[in-house]
Parts: structure tokens; C-alpha cells; sequence
């Protein structure tokens, strides 16, 4: 049975800020190896007139067609975000989109559907909550069933003091959706007690990682770091929801007993003045590093450094950034309030709040080597699994679920 | 005429280690650092001993005093009985009420429940005959029959135990070895000397003053005593429900001398639930052996009974045990943290021996339960199972991170006795 999903997502590589934008990547290459046709809806931001038409992107991917529809809205947005950046667009552009979020969703909406009218699909799948009103009235037109596919709540990015209109509409979303997938039983359980959805109308797809198993031979840092410290890296968006205040809590007690080891935390967002006036406190300022924004050649390199990663989540819907750490051969140390610890086996797995014990892991990774050897070793092997194309192939089966 | 029914060698392991506490590098080197989790291990043993030995107990002593021809023997390890001591002297009286009838017997192990045998021979003759000492005192009897953590066993490991004394050793029927062959039989290891060396060490330190003639090595018939300890209680099996009468018909169908049933006694209320039915299978089976002229017998009494037959060789050149589906040393010796845990546990052997300080012995020892790296277990990861292992522990690091952190602290501790400067 051919089957054509009519998607709306919200960032798509090149242009992406995080995990989402990877794993809609991921998710739409693995549907298109199962056979099944794509067309992509997509907030873009740039202001030329050839993006708002539906085009191949490139030529292997033969079953996916994009639609670009003009917004400035961006994945991650919250109001004050929003009106940050609407504050610097022309004027002629503000009264076209609206000069706040709720207004630029909505016309998000009204635009996506009217151009999305003749695509006849056979079901609507969408990502998160800027696109749920988009594709709700998507499905209604088309006659079709509704995925809605979650990889972050408002209570993930906010600790638990969402924004309520926010929240709200996403409630609304996962209330119209036929079926809701959640990538981890983390998050299922988050919209089962959080938001009132019966648990049986949720499918948990754990994310596929996209990175390949570094076959390079395993460098232990720690060992073999040409005369360089151990360095233990922190990677993600200095954000309330990545634990950067728990990542610097824990770097203090790791530095109490092992004062040559550095610390980098790489990544950019709104708390980095905080951070930084933390770290100084803590008087860890000599052994902490702040990367900023890193490529990926960057996080390669730095994940190839690292003794190990912590990610110290304070909720995280999956965590990818965990499985590219452990796909590059570094130690991981994670926080259970994530969905990426239901899938990995070869690490450690820590309440984000224990940063002693956190701390303690750190301390044990770099003081025994077979224990750091294994975990370099064997941890990878999960990603063997846990590939796109598996992944994808379990949101086919709920699709011709829905369809019959 | 039909054949006349095997005889029936219930032997149940009754086993509780003594889980480490969350340990952390900062209590290293302290001097006073307690290893143990006394909270879960007291809140644990009362758990089973309510569940399971107290009513396992009351019901075997039952059926002990009601059917002559009934029998039952065990292996209580070492820091079981401690734990005994400690947190429930109500199931060691229960123990003791079973010992008086005379029909129970007791088998040797390593004190700790260890895996010595895989490290150091002084070690494993050293827990052994702790083990026997222990049992005589608490039972006044000196068992005769030895059976390794776990049923870890090779032919080497038949040899020692020949030469330390016992006439009989148990082991796991492993297929590979049986090569198609009944395990309902006594086996005999295959005949050798161990080097001089080995032999003047075992002649040191063992329970008895002479080796034995001859060791029978009796096997655990695991496809009978699995549909009792892991599947009575499966419905999608096909023998579900298990009735005493069927199981008795398997029993008898098997033939052979013995049909040698070998499980962990937490079966009866703990891995199958008192809901399941099985006190009241385990009630009805005595009764209806005897009806049927089948009667039990202790490991010492089957190999008694066994007589001067001819008897096959059990050649076991590797190490099996009576764990997983490999029956090997995988479940505690597969990947880098197990090895590791216990080659630096071992490195401190001589340190151990040289401080000769009695805690800090027993804490090296205690650090030898096998239970400590089968929490390190990682072996069914790779098939996406990542809770597939029993564990009190979240995850076989964390169980790897307390362990080495109590090395640390024990090397730590036996050097500063070393030399106290």
C-alpha cells in the first residue's frame, strides 16, 4: 500500500537549532526507506519568493517534496523570544505576520493549509505545537487521520511553569490528534498525568540516531589525551530544561578532588550571563570553557576529547545529543528524567538533582580505565538498533493502522 | 513390568548476599566506610523470609513428619547464615526444627558464596571449610557432598573437592557435556593428578584429614527442575497449569537412578508467588509419591544407593554452572567491569593474608559473593533488553561504581595496617 503523509515540521537541517530539526530529518529519510511519500511543510524564514512553492530538494529524494511557507516563526520560541526578534524586522513585515507569536502561528496556519490544498494526502503527521493547528485543519480538510508527534512539552522546556497559552495549545492539538507518538515512555507518561490523554491513544517511538558509529579506533581521553587534562563536556542550549546550572554544581565537586580536570560547555542560549557569573562563584572560572555555538565537525572533535559527556537534563523528552556522545566513543553520564536512558544500556543514569552523584560517575570514568574502555566500547552498539530506518518503520505500521 | 521409579534428589540453594550502599569516592580512605546496605539487606531477607522461608519451612517440615519416604536437602551459604544471625534468628530455628528430623541434609559450599574457585585455590579450600565447620556446629553434621556457587564445576574443580574430602559434588547436566546422555545418573570426573603443589595446598587446608576414594558427580536435570523454578507459573507454556500428577508422570518417564531436581528455594513464595498454586503443588507431591511408590532421596543417599555400578564420565574441561542459557561463567565474567572487579579484588590476596586482620578479611571475602558481578551483567544489552538481570541496583555500572569504590577503600585501609606510618 503506497502512502502519502502530508507533514509539518518545524526546522529541517541545514537550517536547525536542535534535536527536533534532526529527528524530522531522520524520521522523514526513514519514511521515505519504507516506501512512503512525503510532503514537508515548513516555517521558513527566508523572504524570496522561489521558497514559497513545492520543490524536490534533492534529486535521491525522490518521495519527498517540500513546502516552504513564509514565517518568522522559529522552533523553541516563546513569546519574549518572539517579540525579541519581531522588534528587529521591518515594519512592512510585522504587519503582515503579526508582531506577536499567537498571531504568526495563526497565519503560519491559514497559510500552510491553503497552500497544502491539492496535495491529497493519506494522513497528517506534525511536529510539535506550532504546527498542531496547521495540521488539524489540514486533516479536517483532507478527510484524513491526525498524527501529532511530540518530541518536547511546554512542561519539558519551561521545568514544569509553562506558558498557558502555550500549553493550552497544545493540549488542544494532542486532544484532536487520532493518535499522539511520544518518543519515549518518558514523555508519554508526561502527557498521560500532565495533560489528561488516555495512554492507549500513545505510541512511544523512541528517535533513531542519524550518526554512524565512529569506526575511528577509541581514544580514551583520559589516557591518551596527549598531555592534554581530562575534560568533561557539556553540549546542548544554555536553557533552564539542559541543566547547565546542575552541569556547573557537579564540575565543582569533580574539581574539589581532581583539580585538573577541565570542563567545557558548549552551546548558546538566554542563560549564558548566569552561567558564567555561577561558574565564578563556584571559582571554577580557570577550568571552565564556554564553546558557544559548535559545527558538527566542532562537537565531533570535542566529543572525541572529552573523558566524558554529562547531560544533566532537568526533563528531556529524548536527549539525541546522548547518542552522538556515545556514538563518538565518549563515557555518558545521563539524567534518568530523560527519554534516551530508556535506550541505553552502557551508561550511567542519574536523577538530575544528585549532582554528587553525578559527580561521583565523572570521578569513577576517569579513575578506572577498563570501566571508561567498556563504556566506549560497548555503548555504540546500541545505535545498530535504534536506526531511522527501523524507527520510521514503526510510524508506517501506526499509519496503516490509522488508514484502515 | 514397568521400570521401577527413579529416586527424587530435591536439593534447593537458600542464598542472600549483602548488597553494597550507595558508596561514593569521598568516603574512601575515611577508615570507617560500612559497605553494606543494611537497610535493604535486613528489609530484603525479612521480605523472603515471609514469603519464603518461613512458610517454605513450616510446609516441608510438615511434610517431612507426615511421609517417611520424603527427604529434602540444602545448601545454606554462609553470609545467609550471618544474615540469619543478624536480622531473623526465627528462620534459622525453622532451619534448626528441619535438621531435628534427621531426613534433611545440608551441602558444603564456599563460606561467601564466592567465586574463589576461579581465582585462587587456597581461597576456595579456605571458604569451604569454613562452610563445613559452620554447618557442623549450627546442624552437628558434617556434610559430605559440596556443591560450588552457582554450580560452577569443571573437572579440576571435581578433583579438589575429591581431595579435600567429599564424596559427592553437584553440577549443572549440561547438554553440550551429556552429549545425549540422561543426566538421572551419578557421573564420575574424569581421573587425574592435580600438580604437587595444588595437592600439598588442598591437604592444608581442608575440612577432612584424608581425600575420598572416589567423587560421584550428580546432575541437575535443569529441563525438570526449570518447569518447576522458572515456568510453573507461565501461562504461555504449554504445560501450564502444572498438575502434581503430570509433573509426577514426567518424573517417572525420565527414568534413571535419580531424577535430580535443583532450583533456588526462593521458587516456593518468592519467584512464584504464593497466588501461583505452588506451596500447594509442592503439599500434594510427597503424598502422591508415595501412593505411587517413589521415594525421595538426600545427594549422599542417591550416591549411596548408586552402589559400585559401572559408571559413565562427566568430562567438564571448561568451567559450566547452572546460569543463563550458556551455562558458563558469562553471568559474572563476560565483559571488561566484571573481569576487572575481580582480577583487583583478588590483587589484594596477599596484602589480605599478610595483615591477617580479621574485619578486613571478612570484608575482602564478602566482597567475593557472586552476586556482586552478576549485578555487572551486561550480556542481554546488545538485544535491547536492559532490564533483563535481576538487579537491586539501577544498572550494572552503578553496581560496578559501589564495588569499586569499596576495593579502593579495603586497598586503602589493608595498606595503612601494612604499614602504619
Amino acid at each position: 500500500m503506497d502512502i502519502h503523509t502530508l507533514m509539518f515540521g518545524w526546522e529541517y537541517p541545514p537550517h536547525h537549532l536542535g534535536g527536533l530539526g534532526v529527528a524530522c530529518q531522520g524520521l522523514v529519510q526513514g519514511l521515505l526507506g519504507n516506501g512512503v511519500q512525503v510532503t514537508l511543510v515548513l516555517p521558513h524564514p527566508s523572504n524570496t519568493a522561489e521558497t514559497a512553492d513545492m520543490h524536490v530538494i534533492t534529486p535521491t529524494e525522490t518521495l519527498l517534496k517540500t513546502v516552504h511557507v513564509l514565517s518568522f516563526l522559529s522552533p523553541y520560541d516563546g513569546h519574549v523570544q518572539f517579540r525579541k526578534r519581531a522588534a528587529n524586522m521591518p515594519r512592512e513585515l510585522t504587519e503582515i505576520y503579526g508582531a506577536d507569536l499567537p498571531q504568526a502561528v495563526l497565519h503560519f496556519t491559514a497559510m500552510s493549509v491553503e497552500m497544502t490544498k491539492d496535495t491529497n494526502p493519506d494522513i497528517v503527521h506534525c511536529h510539535d505545537w506550532m504546527t498542531y493547528g496547521a495540521a488539524a485543519q489540514a486533516a479536517a480538510y483532507h478527510d484524513v487521520p491526525l498524527v501529532a508527534h511530540i518530541h518536547a512539552t511546554e512542561l519539558d522546556r519551561t521545568h514544569f511553569h509553562p506558558n498557558e497559552w502555550i500549553f493550552a495549545a497544545e493540549r488542544r492539538g494532542l486532544l484532536a490528534a487520532d493518535r499522539i507518538i511520544a518518543v519515549s515512555n518518558y514523555t508519554k507518561q508526561i502527557l498521560t498525568t500532565h495533560y489528561g490523554i488516555a495512554p492507549d491513544k500513545i505510541s512511544v517511538v523512541h528517535n533513531g540516531s542519524a550518526t554512524c558509529t565512529d569506526t575511528r579506533p577509541p581514544v580514551i581521553a583520559s589516557q591518551a589525551g596527549e598531555g592534554r587534562p581530562p575534560m568533561i563536556l557539556f553540549l546542548g542550549r544554555l536553557t533552564i530544561q539542559k541543566g547547565p546550572m546542575q552541569f556547573l554544581d557537579m564540575a565543582a565537586k569533580v574539581h574539589q578532588l581532581r583539580p585538573d580536570v577541565q570542563f567545557i560547555m558548549a552551546g548558546e542560549g538566554g542563560m549564558i550571563g548566569e552561567i558564567m557569573r555561577r561558574a565564578c562563584e563556584l571559582r571554577l572560572e580557570n577550568v571552565v570553557a564556554f564553546a558557544g555555538k559548535v559545527s558538527n565537525d566542532e562537537a565531533e572533535r570535542l566529543y572525541r576529547q572529552a573523558s566524558c559527556f554529562v547531560m544533566p537534563s532537568l526533563s528531556e523528552p529524548f536527549g539525541l545529543v546522548a547518542l552522538e556522545a556515545i556514538a563518538h566513543g565518549t563515557p555518558a553520564i545521563i539524567s534518568k528524567q530523560s527519554g534516551v536512558s530508556e535506550v541505553v544500556g552502557h551508561a550511567f543514569k542519574v536523577d538530575f538533582w544528585d549532582t554528587e552523584k553525578m559527580a561521583d560517575c565523572a570521578l569513577t570514568i576517569l579513575r578506572d580505565a577498563p570501566l571508561a574502555q567498556q563504556l566506549t566500547s560497548e555503548a555504540p552498539r546500541v545505535l545498530q538498533h535504534l536506526t531511522w530506518i527501523n524507527q520510521a518503520s514503526q510510524v508506517r505500521s501506526i499509519y496503516q493502522d490509522l488508514i484502515q | 513390568m514397568s521400570h521401577p521409579s527413579p529416586l527424587i534428589c530435591l536439593y534447593f540453594q537458600v542464598h542472600q548476599p549483602y548488597r553494597l550502599r550507595d558508596l561514593r569516592i569521598t568516603d574512601i580512605g575515611k577508615g570507617e566506610a560500612h559497605y553494606f546496605d543494611d537497610e535493604k539487606n535486613r528489609a530484603i531477607f525479612r521480605k523472603v523470609a515471609e514469603k519464603c522461608y518461613l512458610p517454605a519451612n513450616a510446609l516441608i517440615l510438615d511434610l517431612l513428619k507426615t511421609y517417611p519416604q520424603f527427604s529434602v536437602s540444602y545448601c545454606l551459604s554462609g553470609v545467609f547464615l550471618d544474615q540469619c544471625e543478624e536480622y531473623g534468628t526465627d528462620v534459622l530455628d525453622s532451619f534448626h526444627a528441619l535438621s531435628a528430623t534427621g531426613k534433611v541434609e545440608f551441602v558444603a559450599e564456599t563460606y561467601y558464596h564466592s567465586l574463589s574457585s576461579l581465582k585462587s585455590l587456597e581461597e576456595f579450600c579456605t571458604q569451604v571449610t569454613m562452610h563445613t565447620e559452620k554447618i557442623e556446629q549450627l546442624f552437628g553434621k558434617r556434610p559430605t557432598v559440596l556443591r560450588n556457587t552457582e554450580l560452577i564445576y569443571s573437572n579440576e574443580l571435581a578433583q579438589v573437592a575429591r581431595l579435600m574430602g567429599f564424596k559427592g559434588i553437584l553440577a549443572e547436566g549440561a547438554d553440550h557435556i551429556l552429549a545425549g546422555r540422561s543426566p538421572n545418573s551419578p557421573f564420575v570426573p574424569p581421573a587425574f593428578r592435580l600438580p604437587r603443589k595444588a595437592e600439598a595446598l588442598i591437604r592444608k587446608h581442608r575440612p577432612y584429614p584424608r581425600a575420598a576414594k572416589d567423587i560421584h558427580v550428580l546432575l541437575k536435570n535443569y529441563r525438570l527442575s526449570d518447569d518447576v523454578a522458572f515456568r510453573f507459573s507461565d501461562r504461555s507454556w504449554i504445560g501450564y497449569p502444572l498438575l502434581s500428577e503430570t509433573f509426577t508422570d514426567w518424573l517417572t518417564a525420565s527414568g534413571g537412578h535419580s531424577v535430580n531436581l535443583f532450583m533456588d528455594y526462593e521458587t516456593f513464595g518468592e519467584h512464584q508467588w504464593r497466588e501461583t498454586g505452588i506451596f500447594d503443588f509442592l503439599r500434594s507431591l510427597p503424598n502422591l509419591w508415595e501412593q505411587r511408590g517413589i521415594r525421595a532421596a538426600t545427594p549422599s543417599d542417591v550416591i549411596q544407593m548408586w552402589g559400585k555400578k559401572q559408571t559413565e564420565t562427566f568430562d567438564a574441561h571448561q568451567f559450566i554452572s547452572w546460569a543463563d542459557m550458556e551455562r558458563d561463567l558469562s553471568a559474572w565474567q563476560e565483559n571488561l567491569i566484571q573481569r576487572s572487579a575481580l582480577d583487583s579484588l583478588f590483587a589484594l590476596e596477599s596484602l589480605v593474608k599478610e595483615v591477617a586482620d580479621p574485619a578486613l578479611t571478612a570484608l575482602w571475602r564478602t566482597l567475593q559473593t557472586s552476586d556482586h558481578f552478576y549485578y555487572m551483567c551486561t550480556k542481554y544489552f546488545s538485544d535491547g533488553d536492559v532490564h533483563k538481570y535481576f538487579n537491586p541496583y539501577d544498572s550494572p555500572y552503578e553496581a560496578y561504581r559501589r564495588f569499586s569504590h569499596a576495593i579502593c577503600d579495603l586497598r586503602t585501609r589493608l595498606e595503612a595496617k601494612h604499614s602504619p606510618s
